[in-house]
């Protein structure tokens, strides 16, 4: 039951068990206000900065499983202040901590996010005009089903998934587990009706 | 020893620059030249990507202690003033000597900013960061070209090469000596300028002793073999995370079909876009060229009609 990883992780795995079928709920992060105010986002110093700000802020909400960045009055972001801010947050806590961005202002700065995260080999869930998109990683053919069936459910264990798509369970398992990996999913154990554990994914939204 | 360097009585890009440079008996930072006199004659006249060149070079001459002259033959009507009103001598030397002299007031300061065809030259200082850099040299793009149909992505494009080249100047330039941006809108050639210059050590300098840890794969390329790689899968000292900077920095200019101009201290190469990158086969390289320490970008993005 104990991992040796984040405390949040522990607390999270504890609480598990013991309310397992409940999904997580997100926290709004508006990304401005780690920026001291500024409407503009450049450069790695300026960056890394604000991923320290994050940080702290994210390690200090350990029940929280779910982060939506607002990018909110900000009106520009080069990728370099991307890669070491928005999409370095999500990768140094990927597995235990999902991060989607919302309220991205234009193409250009989309494109921007997408570049630094796809240098990352990051998955990025972007709230699109209401939609959900992934910019960065994209999952492999082989699990994009798996993502598409996880997108559509608030929560899924790999049984539900094989039972719709008519396959073993362990190969179902396999490639939850791939996009758990990979960032594009996250995911709390919990006991399976034959006793065993089992986990639960959810998607980053 | 003098060095003479005698620019054409035509319009001076790098390429006339670079000519001009080499036409000269002894490189200026040859350790036996200790002075150096730059000669502007009558129809000669600066764009500004050899603008900002001539200013580093000019400065880290003078840097060296070298006696360093710029001899204007048209004086002030001629393009010294133009270099004049875009703040060159605002930020050049107070050791370099101008000949006929030194102008009088300082034309940016007269028409800074109100002067919608003509750009400044801004000042890259690592240790003073102006937040609002990129966005000053991007309203100066689009107060030339606003009313283009393109000019919302191209303010997207340029905001974002600003600022990913500015912070490359911060990251490998470790020098005193300040870094300089300029861009300029030509509207008769239906292109914008986009040049970024700094004295520092130079793009390979600081990447090359990490090429062997990080992508041993690269170690065997040539300069120009590299450049094209940094600037078409990002490569970058720090490992393969990074170096997505001065990649997604290229990707914006080839939208606009950019032509990119990097001079490093002894070599230069020029890339052209085909197939919406940047290829090793359709790049130009000059090496062994005369010593200019630094980067020095431009990048010539065309505007649609």
């Amino acid at each position: 039951m104990f991992q040796d990883t984040a405390e949040g992780v522990i607390r999270v795995s504890v609480s598990n068990t013991m309310q397992a079928l409940e999904a997580p709920t997100s926290e709004t992060i508006v990304l401005k206000e780690f920026m001291s105010g500024a409407s503009q986002g450049w450069g790695r110093e300026q960056g890394r900065l604000v991923y320290n700000r994050l940080l702290t802020f994210v390690e200090s909400r350990a029940g929280t499983l779910i982060f939506v960045i607002s990018i909110s009055g900000i009106d520009r972001m080069d990728i370099s202040f991307a890669s070491e801010s928005v999409v370095e947050v999500a990768r140094k806590f990927r597995g235990s901590k999902g991060f989607a961005v919302a309220d991205v202002p234009d193409a250009d700065m989309l494109e921007n996010l997408e570049a630094a995260a796809a240098r990352a080999h990051q998955p990025l869930m972007v709230n699109k005009e209401g939609r959900m998109i992934v910019i960065g990683l994209q999952p492999s053919q082989g699990s994009t089903e798996a993502f598409r069936f996880a997108l559509t459910h608030p929560m899924v264990r790999a049984a539900q998934f094989a039972a719709a798509a008519q396959m073993p369970i362990a190969n179902a398992s396999m490639k939850f587990k791939q996009l758990w990996e990979q960032g594009f999913l996250l995911r709390r154990e919990s006991v399976a009706e034959s006793g065993g554990v089992e986990f639960v994914y959810f998607r980053i939204a | 020893m003098d060095c003479r360097i005698t620019l054409p009585p035509c319009w001076v890009g790098a390429n006339e620059f670079e000519d001009a440079l080499r036409r000269s008996d002894t490189p200026p930072h040859d350790s036996r030249v200790f002075s150096v006199l730059i000669e502007f004659p009558t129809q000669c006249k600066v764009m500004v990507d050899a603008a900002i060149r001539l200013l580093s070079l000019a400065n880290q001459l003078d840097q060296c202690t070298k006696r360093v002259r710029l001899s204007f033959e048209e004086g002030e009507t001629g393009t010294m003033g133009y270099l004049n009103r875009m703040g060159f001598f605002d930020n050049l030397s107070r050791g370099v000597e101008v000949i006929p002299d030194w102008p009088s007031t300082s034309g940016k300061r007269r028409y800074g900013g109100r002067n919608v065809s003509l750009v400044e030259i801004e000042r890259i200082n690592r240790n003073h960061r102006d937040e609002m850099l990129p966005t000053r040299l991007t309203d100066s793009i689009m107060r030339s070209c606003g009313d283009r149909q393109d000019a919302p992505d191209l303010n997207g494009a340029a905001w974002t090469i600003f600022a990913e080249l500015i912070d490359n100047v911060f990251s490998h330039s470790d020098t005193p000596l300040d870094g300089y941006a300029a861009l300029q809108v030509y509207s008769g050639g239906g292109h914008v300028r986009v040049a970024v210059s700094d004295s520092g050590l130079g793009i390979m300098q600081t990447l090359r002793p990490a090429l062997k840890s990080e992508f041993p794969k690269l170690a065997g390329l040539t300069d120009a073999e590299l450049l094209v790689e940094i600037f078409r899968q990002g490569v970058s000292r720090h490992g393969s995370n990074r170096g997505c900077g001065l990649k997604g920095c290229a990707a914006k200019a080839i939208k606009f079909k950019a032509d990119l101009d990097v001079r490093m201290p002894r070599n230069r190469v020029q890339l052209i876009p085909a197939h919406g990158t940047y290829q090793v086969n359709t790049a130009y390289c000059q090496n062994e060229l005369p010593l200019l320490w630094g980067t020095h970008l431009c990048f010539k993005i065309l505007l649609k009609a």
